[in-house]
């Protein structure tokens, strides 16, 4: 009997309903990607940040030929160490990685557009030029990545230009296949025959309609092609293919280090190497974040 | 009048959904389309409102063949012609307010809203605040009343409504089917497709069923 | 798990396991509320999807739960099911009378509603069947295993499998109106109609007491339709309590042995659906009514109101002031005339 009035009493406050069932995220999981994403952006914002600003407070001693000072190991002075010429390793690796971050911006940048306006012509036009545009981007594929950068770069040696051409066009075909993709199932939904009724031209429900629908696919594989970028900028300057040597780069820096690591000079490795790795996993953290609230999953839509 | 006569239509070759059909409108006359779901009465209500090119067959839009289809039909002649779906929900941008869809037309085709906008959303019932909303945020029967509304804001001198009402509840079921009546009233030729034999007793002039 | 069990009457227990065959409940919603906080702890609105409803399912009874698009009806399943989703919150109970022991679905564990309740004590029909059938494998694989997993034992926290013949199978694909020669399609080469079958054919695979149907015939055209609510009316007269949940009044009128209407979360009208769609008390339910192509076709005017933001009192005279009838006395709280529940608009 008591029982039965401890119940009854219980109709008149409110419960939370929700229990937790497998593989339903819950509060916990949601944390966890703010977290993800938090770190991932603050990771990235210090880097980024310390790359503009480094360089710019001792803009010289990132090419300070300093011979009193060669081959220091790490120490309250540098703190990254010096290189066989002397050169301050904490300033000039922060240079580099704006130059590596600044060239994998700009071919993001670069492989998105091209891929996006690839894609999305491809998949809304369909036909013809459908079949000439995927005939094109499965010859890009068919090359390995660093191969058809090597060739392009090798026949411009040494230009900023070359590389980041050689990194655009091997790039774009992923973000292309994407955008198709989306825009294939897009084309057919009753949303756009409404729009054609209306009166709308293609190039209208492109702009409307489609182009916005595929906005956030596009800016995703920008993040995702970010870290990419670094790396394949970052394998072409150590082959000695990259960028002119001048231009202190994550790949030229490391590949000046080879010899230096036989002479015991770890310090010259460890550190560009860190960082390189630091904003890889930064970008990548950012690019899982922005993945999981873009793939549709069932909301906590209410049912009415 | 809008009439097509001897379509053929499929999906894929060799497996015709419509084969042999004739069909006209009349400006100011309601023709009701009843039929089974799969017998083809959203087919040929996708080809009258030149959205889907018949296999043979022709389709003649007040005294002119229309000779393609979709995007390469002129503007002129597809927005004289207003179409309602069947799923509101699939047939608006989730991205737009539905003051957005029921102007899209307008916009589309670089005309100015010389009222139309605010006699039509007053005659389907949508509020100034409900029209700030977006598509997730009402119900499919809200959602349907801005779909018509969209359809009628260019004035069309036909209308197709496509299982128009087969998603909303009885209420605005007949809100819609009385403002469709006034529009037919006033000249417009309405093609009324539904599987429901009573709803279009009561709605169209004269009915074709298809078995 | 004491505490979310309510001991039975000795009376009610006497008359269950006599096996009487008078209409025995098999569902009783007790004031049950559904609320919605958006935002941050409830601060962008609350939305109050059902306010205290109150239902009595009956084994061998169909009861019709309408209302139009919007005012609620669809939550209930979602909180019978225990699928609420995180944001919810409850209040009032929902009792599922078993042999024995009632199970309140409000705060029954995870655990009983995954291992005893969903599926194997409430089937659910859903709203567009197709959607829920896995694309990749026919209608008689995801049959099959359904009655496996369902008909298996359980013991000691282990689930034995039970063996699925094909009679079994074929035969749940009859009940449900279906021959057997179409569960070996997949999917997609399956038509509305036969989707929905084939998902009333896995609501009943575990023999359940209760079915919810959650607006079974949206988009089915007229013929589908009477299939769909015929098999609800002959699972009904093999014992089982049907709650049809729809805004088709006209699948209602054909299948209901009792009615409620629902209006901005309230249960505004309840009773024998030949009552209650004969001669109806509310404006509300007679609107309804009024807005068939054969009753009138006359729209009501106005829209539901957002259920963020219910006007206090009787929530449909906020809508249509002073609808004829007998004036309605504002209060939103159903009472009982007659054998029927009515809000606000008690006749004279
Ligand atoms: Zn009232």
């Amino acid at each position: 009997m008591a029982e039965r009035e401890i119940v009854a009493g219980a109709i008149g406050q409110w419960r939370q309903a929700a229990r937790t069932r497998a593989g339903t995220p819950r509060g916990g999981a949601g944390g966890r990607a703010r977290l993800r994403l938090g770190v991932g952006a603050g990771l990235l914002g210090v880097l980024v940040l310390a790359a503009i600003v480094v360089p710019w407070l001792w803009p010289a001693s990132e090419q300070l030929f300093d011979y009193t000072q060669v081959r220091l190991p790490p120490s309250g002075e540098h703190v990254f160490g010096t290189d066989q010429a002397g050169r301050d390793l904490f300033v000039r690796t922060l240079a580099g990685l704006r130059v590596s971050l600044l060239v994998a911006a700009i071919c993001a940048v670069g492989a998105i557009t091209l891929g996006t306006a690839v894609g999305a012509v491809a998949g809304f036009l369909g036909g013809w030029p459908d079949r000439v545009l995927m005939r094109l981007l499965d010859t890009v594929n068919a090359v390995p990545h660093l191969l058809l950068g090597i060739v392009i770069v090798a026949l411009y040696r040494g230009s900023l230009t070359a590389v980041i051409v050689s990194i655009v066009v091997t790039h774009w075909t992923t973000v292309a296949r994407i955008v198709r993709a989306e825009v294939l199932s897009l084309r057919r939904r009753p949303f756009v025959d409404a729009a054609i009724s209306g009166g709308a031209t293609r190039g209208h429900i492109l702009r409307r309609h489609i182009l916005p629908a595929v906005a956030g696919q596009a800016a995703l594989s920008a993040v995702l092609v970010l870290p990419h970028a670094v790396w394949h900028e970052t394998a072409l300057s150590f082959l000695g293919l990259g960028l002119p040597p001048h231009l202190a780069s994550i790949g030229n820096i490391l590949s000046d280090a080879r010899s230096e690591l036989l002479l015991g000079g770890w310090w010259n490795v460890a550190f560009p190497s860190v960082l390189l790795v630091l904003t890889t996993l930064a970008t990548a953290g950012i690019a899982a974040t922005l993945r999981d609230r873009l793939v549709p999953r069932r909301r906590s839509e209410l049912a009415l | 009048m809008l009439s097509a006569t001897d379509l053929v239509v499929g999906y894929r070759r060799g497996r015709p959904v419509l084969d042999g059909v004739d069909i006209e409108l009349h400006p100011g006359a309601t023709v009701g389309l009843a039929g089974p779901s799969g017998c083809g009465k959203s087919t040929l209500a996708a080809v009258l409102a030149l959205l889907l090119e018949p296999w043979s067959g022709s389709v003649t839009l007040d005294g002119r063949p229309v000779r393609r289809f979709r995007h390469r039909v002129s503007a002129a002649e597809r927005t004289s012609i207003g179409v309602v779906f069947q799923q509101p929900r699939l047939a608006v941008d989730p991205r737009w307010t539905l003051d957005a869809v029921v102007r899209a037309p307008l916009v589309a085709s670089k005309r100015r809203d010389d009222g139309i906008v605010a006699e039509l959303t007053e005659a389907v019932g949508l509020t100034r605040e409900l029209l700030g909303r977006r598509p997730h945020e009402v119900s499919d029967g809200q959602l349907q009343r801005a779909c018509l509304a969209r359809a009628l804001v260019l004035r069309p001198r036909y209308l197709i409504c496509d299982e128009m009402t087969s998603m909303v509840d009885a209420s605005t079921t007949a809100l819609l089917v009385h403002l469709v009546r006034s529009v037919a009233a006033a000249g417009t030729g309405v093609l009324a497709v539904s599987h429901d034999d009573a709803l279009l007793d009561a709605w169209a002039d004269d009915v074709v069923r298809w078995r | 798990m004491t505490d979310t069990r309510v001991t039975t009457t000795s009376a009610e227990d006497a008359a269950t396991s006599a096996g009487t065959r008078q209409p025995a409940s098999a569902l009783t919603v007790d004031r049950l509320s559904v609320r919605f906080l958006l935002g941050r702890k409830g601060k962008a609105g609350v939305v109050h999807a059902a306010t205290d409803v109150s239902l009595r399912l009956r084994r061998g009874r169909v009861l019709a739960l309408v209302g139009e698009s919007g005012c609620g009806k669809s939550v209930l399943t979602s909180a019978l099911l225990g699928l609420l989703p995180a944001n919810a919150q409850t209040r009032g109970r929902a009792l599922l009378h078993g042999p024995g022991d009632d199970l309140d679905l409000c705060t029954a564990p995870e655990r009983s509603m995954s291992r005893q309740v969903r599926g194997r004590r409430i089937g659910l029909v859903p709203q567009s069947a197709a959607s829920h059938l896995t694309p990749v494998r026919t209608a008689r694989a995801q049959l099959a295993e359904t009655v496996r997993q369902l008909r298996g034992t359980t013991l000691r926290g282990t689930t034995l499998r039970g063996a699925a013949s094909r009679g079994d199978v074929d035969g749940l694909a009859e009940r449900a109106g279906l021959s057997p020669a179409a569960l070996d399609a997949y999917p997609h080469e399956l038509s509305g109609g036969m989707a929905q079958r084939v998902g009333f054919a896995l609501a009943l695979a575990g023999e359940p007491d209760v079915l919810l149907a959650d607006e079974p015939t949206t988009g089915l055209d007229r013929v589908l339709v009477d299939h769909v609510t015929d098999g609800l009316a002959a699972a009904a007269a093999e014992g089982t309590a049907v709650l049809l949940i729809t805004h088709d009044l006209a699948a209602a009128r054909r299948v209901a042995d009792d009615a409620a209407v629902m209006y901005a979360g309230r249960i505004v009208e309840a009773g024998p659906a030949g009552e209650v769609f004969a001669d109806p008390w509310h404006p509300y339910t007679r609107g309804l009514l009024g807005a068939l192509p054969d009753g009138g076709f006359e729209p009501i005017p106005g829209h539901p109101p957002e259920l963020t933001d219910v006007p206090g009192g009787c929530a449909f005279c906020a809508r249509v002031p002073d609808p004829p009838g007998p004036p309605c006395n504002g209060d939103p709280e159903p009472v009982a005339v007659g054998g029927r529940l009515i809000a606000g608009h008690v006749p004279c």
